[in-house]
Order: C-alpha cells, then structure tokens, then sequence
C-alpha cells in the first residue's frame, strides 16, 4: 500500500513495521492486550498503547502509522472565517449524533460535539471530555475522571449527568438508531458530579477508540440535556448544543452550516478560526467553480467526484491531499438469474467451476479490466479490488490477491468461460438489467460497455434513487447492482455486514420461501468470518480474513471493482495540519488561515 | 363581480383539496421505502420498524390521510421523516423566500429586457431592430435553463470571478450579498421568460396599432411617440397580463431546474428532493403551497382584467 | 340528392390548391420560417437516417477522452472517449421522437377530452374540466417530473409523463373552439336532420379547430424537447445509455470547463431544433391567422 503524497525513508519503514509488530504482540485471552492496567489508564494513551489497542480492535490502518512520519507544521494566525463546501449532498439533514447515519454528517459533529475521547491523527488516543481513567484488571470495569468546569455552548455545565442522559438516550432504539453500539455495557453508574463508571459485559478492545470515540462512535457523543428538552428533537437536531471547539448559531437546511469559535472551550488555545461556514453543494461543475472562485476554501462531504481531482491537483491554489479510503464498489451478479445461477456456493471451487450458471458469473467477473475500469470510470483513481476488504484496513489487506484471484481479468478465458456455459459470444444470453444511483450512472456506463464489447452481453442501465435501489437490492429483484460500502475501517465491516449468510445487507427483504439465501452463502465463509470477528491474535485473525476474503472473491460474491481513495481538497491559504488529518473526519479546531 | 370572486374562491379551495388528496394518494404508490433507505446501515428490521411506528408510516393509509388533514387545518403541516425531523413548515418558510426572491427578480430582469425589445419591435416593425428583437426572444425561447445557468457559472463566476457561482444569501446578510448570489439564476430564471413577454408585447401592440382609434388618434395628429405611450400600450397590456398569470408556473418550472444548478434551496429544490427522497409530508407541504401560490395568481389576474379591460365581465 | 350529401355542401370548403400555394409563398417570403423548414428537414433527415450516417457508433468508447474537434472527431470525443458528433446524429432521433410523440399523444387525448366536454356541456364538461383545472393548477413541468418519479425513468414513462403535462393545452383549446362553433348555423342544420354526434364533430366541428391546434402543437414539440432536457438533467430522463441531447447535455455538465464543446454541440442542437421549430410556428400562426396562443410552461 502506497500513499502518492508521502516518500517513506527506510528508517521510517522499519519504525512502522516494528510498531506494527509490537501493536500486535499481545496474548489474545488477554483482556487488557497485554498492557498492563498502568498503560490503559490514563488522561492520554501512549502511541504505542493506541496502536495497539487498535489493533486488537481491528482498526489499526497504515494510514495511522503514516501519520507520525510527517511533522506537523508551523501554524498559522488565530482568527478569520473559513467557507466550505460539503460535497454531493443537498442538505446536511440532521446533526444528532442519535440519527447521524453518514460520515458527512459527523464530519461536522466532530467540530460541535465531544466525547469521553477523541483520536487524533498522530493516534495519540486523547482524553475529550474525559480527564483520565483507570480500568479494571478483567477489563471490564472502566473509571473515568470528567473534566471540571466545561460548560456547553447554552452556559449548563457539563457533569457526569450528561454522560448517563447520553447513555440512556442511545440505548434506546425509539430514540437512536445507534444503540447496537453501545450493547456490550453492562452499566453505567455516576460516582460523584465528575467520575462515571462502566462495567461491560466482556472485554471491548474498541471500547475507547470506537464506543467512546466522539464522531464515528456517535453513541456516547455527549448532548445536552437541557438544551435538548427545551430545543425539542428536530431543533436540536440542526443546531445541536455541545461543548465542542465551535458552536452551530445557523443552520438553514440546504443552505449553510454556520459554526462560530466557542470561546468556552475547555482548551484555550484551540480552536483558531472565529467562523466556519459549510454549504452543501450537490454538483460537481458548482462545487469547482466555488473552489476555483475562492467562494469556498476547503471540501468536505462526500468524495469528489473523480473527473474533479486532476483539474484541482493541476490548480497552483489548491492542496490535494490523498490517502487510501475505507471502502469497496462492486458489481453484484444475481446468483437467482436463470443465466446465472448458483443455488448452492458450499461446493468446492473445482465443482462450482462446471456449473453453466457459475461458468456465467465467472465471466462476468473476469471480463471486467479494472485497470480501463479506472483508468476509464475514475480517472485514474483508486485500487482494483478483488474483494470486500480495502487497503485502509492495512495489516488485513492482501494485495496479493489481486493475482491470486479467479476474478483477476482475463479476457481470454472470460469468452471461453462464457462460451462454455453456452453463450458463444454472448449468444442466447439474455439483457441484463443492471440497477445504479444517479450519482454512479456515469462510471455504470462503463462497466456495462466493457461486459458489451467484451463478452457481447445487452446491458439496460437503470438510475434508481437511493431509496428505492435499496428496496431492489434488498429485495433481490435485479440482474445486476452497481453498489458498495464506505467507511469501513475493521474487517467486521467488509465481512461480517456483507459476506455472511446473516450479513445486515445480504437479501434483507427476499422472499425466503423462494431464495434460501441473498446474494451469497457459504458456510465455511460463515464460520471463518465468526471466528475471526472473536480472534484477538492478529495474524490468525488475518490469515483468517485473508481465506475468508479470498473464497468470497473465488467464488464470485459478486464481481468486485475498487477501492476508493479519501481525498482531501483545500485552498493553498488553509492550514490544515497534518495532526488534524484523521481519514474520514474534517477536524477544522486547529485549522489556520494564511 | 364579488359574487364571481367567491365562487373562484371557492372552486379554487376545491381545486386544492383535489391537489393535495390526489398528491397524497399518488405518493403513496411510488415504490422506495424512505425508512429501509434511512437505515440502511442500522440495518436492523426492529429498528425500522420501530421508525416507522414513531412517524406514524404503519397505520392505514386512510388514518394517515384524515390524520394528515386533521392536522392540516390547524396549521401543522407535519414532520420531515429524515435526519431531525424538521417541521414542513419551516422547510417551506426557509425555502419560500428564496424562491420569491429568485422569481421577482427574474421577473423584474424579464421586463427590463421585454418592454423595450417589445416597443420597440412593435413599433419599427419588420426593420432591422425588430429582426434582431425577435431572432433574441426566439433564442431565449429554446435554450434549456439549465444550460444558461451552467454557461453563467463557467463565464461569470469561475473565469470573470465577478459574482459568487453558487447559493443563497438572505436579504438580512445585506443587500449586495443577496443580490449578487443571485444575479446569475435570475438571469437564467428571466431569460425565457423575458422572450415570452417580449412577443407578447410585441403581437399585442401591433394589433392595437390597427385599431380604429389608434388610426383616429393618429388623424387627429397626436405624434408616433405620445400614441404609442398613452394609448396603445396600455391596451397591449393586456394579453401580457395573462402571461404575467402564468409567470408563476414559468418561474417555479423554470426555478425547479435553475435552483439545482445554483445550490439555492428554494421550493423547486425541496419539491424535487423531497419527490427523490420520498419525504411525504414535505412533498404534501411543497405541492399544496407551489399550487395554492400558482391558483392565487391566476385569480389576481382574472380580477385584474376585469379592472383594466372594462369589457370582460364575469357575472354570467 | 340525400340529406347527407346536402349538408357535406354546406361546410366550408376548404380551398386545397390555393392553400398549399399560399403556404410556400409564406414559407418563402419568410426567411426565418425558410432557414427553420431547412434546419429542422436536416435534423429530420438524421433522425431518420442517423444509424447510417453517423461516422461512429455512438456507444463505442475509447480511451481517447475529451479529445477537440479533428477530422476524425469533427466535433471531439465525449468523457467517456464516445464520438460526440455520432452522439448528437443518433440523439436527434430520440428527442426529435419523444418531442413529436409526446405532441401527438397530448393532442389527440387533449383534443378528445376537450371537444367532448366542448360539445355534450353539462356534467360531462364539468368533470373534464375540474380536472384541467386540477391540471392547470400545476406547473406543467412539476406535473412531467413528479410522474417520472412515481412511475420511474425510461422513454416510455418519460413519453406518458410529458403528454400528461400538455394534455390541458389541448384540451382548453380544443373546447374553446367547439363552443364558439357548436352555434353555428351549419352544425345546427346538421344536428336537425339527425346526423351522429360523432360525424358532427368529426367533419363539421373538427376542422374548424385545427388551425390554432396546429399552433399549439408546433409550440408544444419545442417545449416537449426543452422538458426532455429538463428531466435528463434532474436526472429523470430516458435509459441512461440512450443518447438524447438532454442526456448528452446533462452528462458533459462536470466537463463542460475541462472541454466547453461537450456542452455547446448538443446544447445548440436543442437551441437550433426548437429555433426552426418556433420559426414555423410562427409562420403558421400568420398564414392561419390565429390569435396569439398562450406559451404554456
């Protein structure tokens, strides 16, 4: 795994690779890791105690160890207002962290909110809200410390009443939609108005740098209670009341975001700007215009779109600064398609290969060139995948099955396969109807010009809005799905949520009397996939992940296409320092204008 | 008259009914399920259900009807059923301004450009003024909104750097940050109406300049000038009041498209986000009010040309 | 002689020879009408022919990307390395088609309705026009993308769509005419010697509408063309792989900095196509001598 910004020296080679090592070394019965209670605890984790908690939480990426190799630089002056643009989105629709449902979203909660902890792009997991903590020699049993004197952006104090109001609100199903999140918490007990106590149901590696985390978390992101009953949901929902870096004073749906300094804030020196302001643009050619024209100065949102980054990278006054993203884009093939079907994926590779309907599906994969894909859909950007796993996972990416793989493009075989199942040159195989988002239509394009021009297959695009592609997709009533996942940072998230027979998005809404399974299932894919989400030991885990990921990929779950990279963009005169430069997040406190 | 007022009234309340029943019953038969899409990585059937009990979306969709109507007229126009669950009026007041400021301005742009062009045009007929006048309402008349607005964008916001390329800046922010932001989709929004008036005005004015006491006007040797000001344009007013009607229809279709390449979230804008999301009750909300502002100004324009054309009479 | 044969006598009678003359003398003496007749046969001729002349297959891609016009791309290539002049030949087909079918559907069910509820009046006509005035209380264009969105994306449900919108232009006109000419003394000489409704209307009432109706439906297909546009840009325009101008249009809208010819050729194709088509519109309204039509949205 590459980063195109940054030239490693050997040195800094040899420093990951040993800090790898050493984050993974630790006995997997172990509750604390291998830690020792004196590492956990604390008002700030040791870099070394991080990584390795992340790591046995399975969120350890290469793009966290790369972050200390850059220095992170001089700061610019305090003050100003810094105008945003939120990319591919119309309307920022809600801001609680209780219905927050994309990364957008907490993007800018991140910069409102906090919580009991907050990582930082160095991964020195720190403290937010709270002071310090000690744990408990099971692991189970958390103390937290809460800071004095915060105050939230309405004056009401901050106190260990907001932790439990926060708790309680997210464990309640009817009030958000994050309380699986918080499910291993056994308890939660206030000691005295400044220390809280958990106790969880079983040792949590990512209970600090996930459970607790203030953005991706979303569970435990403290709100207030008071401004919350007298705001009332929907109000609080598009100005929530925090004890952040900056507080919302507007927020006009579909308009702008504004978010002034909270001069409050518990650290005095942070954060710089006086104002932020986000508008959410949905189209591209405004949305460059507005960088262009200095209207906005920095994109955040959703990724941008491809044909836009050369055009940026090539602008003297922008910075384009890449990284690999946690994500995968597929093309999903409907094993219940009479010219595709495969009713039992259980057989071995080698029986399944002389089945028609898989013959069909193979070549469908394997007459897909990635490379052209990209080249062609994505201007250049982004990594072939081969399955559900993505580079950002680091240590669980095996870039090797880009070879290994029986998906790997090859256009000879592909034709021979398909002429095998008996569609020479794609005769007597039906049109296909291959579903997509608006926003995906133009790189669908080509993927169903490569399955015309390569295997002789009719191909009928159809853009269907979110809401109802889900319906399909869910529904199993399609040919084809052009369809993915973002933000996936641990192995769970690529496989638990899409590659079992169980998986949340595997033919949730099927008629099961007719289609035993969704889109894919295979036993000893079920099994590996359980066992590794329990698997402390990180090589046994990957060496699991990587089988698991691979058979999927074999045995066509679906014909895997990219990885999409995080991307970046902000005006020259943006000081964005590179402690700030979390994959995903948008953190603007320690941001400076030049 | 007062007794055609009431009875247009009352046919239009009707009307409305009809468009917000109708609206109703349609958006319910689109396919997507808003909830399922909400939470799709929730991804918990439990949870959404538990969704659609708290937004009401599991009892019958006649309880949801009367429940909704009920509502309705006590001034609750109900929730969005996304994100924070904003109220539909407040959804509708934010976007409304936008909107109406996007239209007058469009509207004001439109006459500036038509009532001289189409004087002008009138009165110099078949020269080589009245060519030009009439070859750029034609071309008004058949470039898409969209494209105007995105060659706006290209020229004037991201090479000349001269206004902003996209949103909204309400008028409380100053006057010439609201003014400048929307400049360009004003121009875009007026454009094709503009060559509408424009021809209009043009058609109209030549038919009354045939007229027999625009001929005794000039017999008793008033100048071109004078006639055309006193007593001919008055009168060709009147068929640019009808189009002036439907104005609001030209400038809300006209907007749908113009507000989504300009990031304005207006009431076109909600209305084809909320259509897209499957949002029912701010789609209810956006028709009812699009519909009601678009029957209100058909009625002033019925009353209008009973005020300036003494000869309709509607008491039939 | 039979009662039949008399009254076919007393409708008017239409002068075929001289019409036709006069017609071209307008259509000559008429230079914008000439230059619109000319443009839109060419657009014609592609629209029928397009398969055969356009120098590429418009589908095809390469990896020759945004390339500026050459001789083998007179007009470049597309984001996607498609040929854009290729692209634009075979997309006349299709826009010219949803314009003129989308017309003729609005007429023909809008003309029906509206000489039925013109002609019968009473409850019939009540209903008919409760519901143009439900029609009419909407912006044509909201009613064409709210029913794409409830019956979904693709030519046929874009074709339903945009009729519906027109469909009350016709019709109001359709029984406008009809009331004025019910009272004439021909119509009413027909109906007291017994001839069906339905041959009333067709040879003795119809006629005399068809002049504004011609009108209305020439300015209908430029405005049906910019609807196709609209929606392709909202995204709720035909399949995606069809190439309409609108669709081309609305695709190259990321690009258009990078390579402005990607939006310029197909937006002056739609610019050129409703120019010509208004042109003779406009012809038609001064040689049929028809009042101003109202420009519907």
């Amino acid at each position: 795994m590459t980063s195109q910004h940054t030239r490693l020296t050997s040195a800094d080679e040899a420093r990951i690779r040993a800090e790898f090592d050493d984050a993974y070394d630790f006995d997997p019965k172990d509750p604390l890791f291998g830690l020792g209670r004196a590492a956990m605890c604390g008002p700030r984790l040791e870099r070394r105690t991080v990584l390795r908690l992340l790591a046995a939480a399975g969120l350890l990426t290469s793009g966290h160890l790369m972050g200390a190799v850059r220095p992170a630089r001089a700061e610019g002056k305090a003050g100003g207002t810094l105008t945003c643009g939120w990319a591919g989105v119309g309307e920022i629709v809600t801001l609680d962290p209780a219905q927050i449902n994309q990364v957008l979203q907490f993007q800018i909660s991140s910069n409102v909110l906090s919580g009991l902890t907050h990582i930082n792009a160095e991964l020195i997991a720190q403290g937010d809200l709270a002071e310090s903590w000690t744990v408990s020699d099971d692991g189970t049993e958390y103390t937290f410390k809460l800071r004095q004197g915060v105050r939230f952006h309405n004056g009401d104090p901050f106190t260990a009443d907001d932790v439990l109001f926060t708790y309680k609100r997210s464990s309640d199903p009817q009030k958000s939609i994050h309380s699986a999140v918080v499910a291993n918490i056994a308890g939660l007990d206030k000691v005295d108005d400044h220390t809280v106590h958990f106790k969880l149901k079983a040792p949590q590696a990512s209970f600090l740098p996930k459970v607790l985390e203030r953005a991706s978390g979303r569970a435990m992101t403290i709100v207030c209670k008071g401004a919350l009953e007298k705001m009332g949901e929907s109000a609080y929902g598009l100005a929530p009341v925090g004890t952040g870096p900056f507080k919302v004073t507007q927020h006009q749906l579909g308009q702008a975001v504004v978010l002034e300094r909270n001069t409050e804030y518990y650290d005095k020196d942070r954060p710089k700007l006086d104002k932020v302001v986000i508008q959410p643009i949905i189209d591209a050619e405004p949305l460059a215009a507005a960088i262009e024209a200095g209207d906005i100065k920095l994109i955040g949102g959703n990724p941008i779109a491809p044909e836009l980054i050369d055009r940026f990278a090539a602008n003297g006054d922008l910075v384009v600064d890449e990284t690999p993203g946690p994500t995968f884009q597929a093309l999903w093939v409907n094993p219940w398609h009479e010219n595709m079907k495969v009713t039992d994926f259980n057989k071995p590779l080698e029986e399944l290969m002389k089945e028609k309907g898989f013959m069909a599906r193979l070549a469908i994969a394997k007459a897909i060139d990635r490379h052209a894909y990209l080249k062609q859909a994505q201007f250049g950007r982004g990594t072939p995948a081969f399955g559900t796993v993505n580079p950002a996972m680091g240590h669980y990416f095996d870039p090797s099955l880009a070879d290994s793989s029986n998906q790997k493009f090859d256009l000879a075989k592909a034709k021979q396969l398909f002429a095998d199942a008996g569609y020479p040159d794609g005769k007597g195989f039906p049109k296909l109807r291959l579903l997509t988002t608006p926003s995906n239509k133009r790189e669908t394009e080509v993927v169903a010009n490569q399955l015309k021009q390569n295997l002789n297959i009719d191909v009928a695009i159809e853009t269907k809005d979110f809401p109802v592609l889900i319906e399909d997709f869910d529904g199993m009533n399609w040919d084809l799905v052009r369809l993915g996942s973002g933000g996936d940072y641990d192995p769970d998230d690529a496989l638990v949520d899409w590659m079992q027979t169980t998986s949340k998005f595997n033919g949730r809404l099927r008629d099961k009397s007719k289609y035993p399974f969704g889109f894919f299932s295979d036993k000893d894919v079920d099994a590996l996939i359980s066992k590794q989400s329990a698997t402390a030991d990180v090589d046994k885990r990957r060496e699991m992940v990587v089988k698991a990921n691979k058979t999927t990929s074999d045995k066509v779950a679906s014909a895997f296409l990219f990885h999409q990279p995080d991307i970046l963009v902000h005006h020259k005169s943006v000081n964005f320092p590179k402690e700030s430069r979390i994959p995903g997040l948008v953190d603007l406190d320690r941001v400076t204008l030049a | 008259m007062s007794r055609f007022l009431i009875r247009r009234v009352i046919g239009s309340v009707i009307v409305m009914w009809a468009v917000a029943t109708l609206v109703f019953f349609m958006l319910r038969i689109v396919p997507g399920d808003p909830i399922a899409a909400m939470l799709f990585d929730a991804g918990d059937a439990a949870a959404v259900e538990a969704l659609r009990h708290k937004l009401g979306l599991d009892a019958p969709i006649y309880v949801q009807y009367f429940k909704w109507f009920w509502l309705m007229f006590h001034g609750d126009l109900g929730n969005s059923i996304y994100g924070s669950h904003v109220p539909v009026s407040q959804a509708i007041a934010e976007a409304l301004p936008r909107t109406l400021s996007l239209a007058s301005l469009g509207f004001i742009i439109a006459l500036a450009i038509a009532v001289p062009a189409g004087l002008i045009a009138a009165t110099r007929r078949n020269s080589m003024l009245d060519n030009v006048v009439s070859f750029g309402a034609f071309l008004g008349l058949s470039m898409p909104e969209f494209w105007l607005g995105i060659l706006l964008i290209i020229v004037f916001a991201a090479g000349l750097k001269w206004l902003p390329a996209i949103g909204y800046a309400p008028l409380s922010e100053g006057f010439w940050p609201w003014l400048s932001h929307l400049i360009l989709p004003a121009i875009a929004v007026g454009t094709t109406f503009s060559a509408i008036i424009a021809r209009n005005i043009r058609s109209g004015m030549l038919e009354v300049l045939k007229t027999d006491y625009i001929r005794v006007a000039r017999a008793k040797g008033l100048t071109g000038t004078a006639i055309i000001l006193r007593h001919a344009f008055p009168n060709a007013l009147i068929p640019v009041i009808t189009v002036v009607g439907i104005a609001f229809a030209l400038l809300m279709a006209g907007a749908v498209v113009v507000e989504n390449v300009f990031a304005i979230k207006g009431l076109g804008r909600l209305l084809i986000q909320s259509i897209l999301n499957r949002d029912y009750p701010t789609v209810q909300g956006a028709v009812l009010v699009v519909s009601t502002i678009f029957i209100l100004c058909n009625l002033v324009v019925d009353v209008l040309y009973t005020m300036i054309d003494p000869r309709i009479r509607y008491d039939t | 002689m039979t009662d039949q044969a008399l009254i076919d006598t007393l409708e008017p009678l239409p002068q075929r020879q001289s019409t036709w003359r006069r017609l071209r003398g307008v259509f000559l003496r008429d230079r914008k009408a000439l230059f619109g007749v000319i443009v839109l046969s060419l657009f014609l001729i592609a629209a029928v022919f397009g398969p055969w002349i356009a120098p590429y297959d418009p589908n095809a891609m390469a990896f020759d990307m945004m390339l500026p016009s050459s001789w083998a791309h007179p007009l470049g290539t597309d984001d996607l390395g498609r040929d854009l002049l290729s692209r634009i030949i075979v997309g006349t087909q299709v826009s010219l088609f949803i314009g003129i079918v989308t017309v003729a559907i609005a007429l023909v069910a809008g003309v029906t309705l509206g000489v039925l509820a013109g002609y019968f009046g009473g409850w019939l006509d009540h209903i008919i026009m409760r519901y143009i005035d439900l029609q009419w209380a909407f912006p044509n264009f909201i009613i064409a993308v709210y029913l794409v969105a409830v019956f979904g994306t693709g030519l046929s449900n874009l074709i339903v769509a945009i009729s519906l919108a027109f469909l009350d232009d016709f019709a109001r006109i359709a029984r406008g005419m009809v009331l004025s000419i019910k009272e004439e003394q021909y119509v009413a000489a027909a109906r007291t010697v017994g001839v069906s409704h339905f041959r009333i209307m067709w040879r003795h009432i119809l006629p005399n509408a068809v002049a504004p109706i011609i009108v209305q439906a020439t300015v209908s297909v430029s405005y049906a063309i910019l609807a196709e546009a609209g929606l392709s840009f909202l995204g709720l325009g035909v399949e995606p792989t069809t190439p309409t101008w609108g669709l081309i249009l609305s695709d190259a809208r990321s690009f258009i900095s990078r390579d402005w010819g990607l939006g310029i050729y197909p937006g002056l194709a739609i610019m050129l196509t409703v120019l010509s088509i208004n042109f003779i519109g406009d012809a038609l309204r001064d040689f049929l001598d028809v009042r101003e039509v109202k420009d519907a949205a």
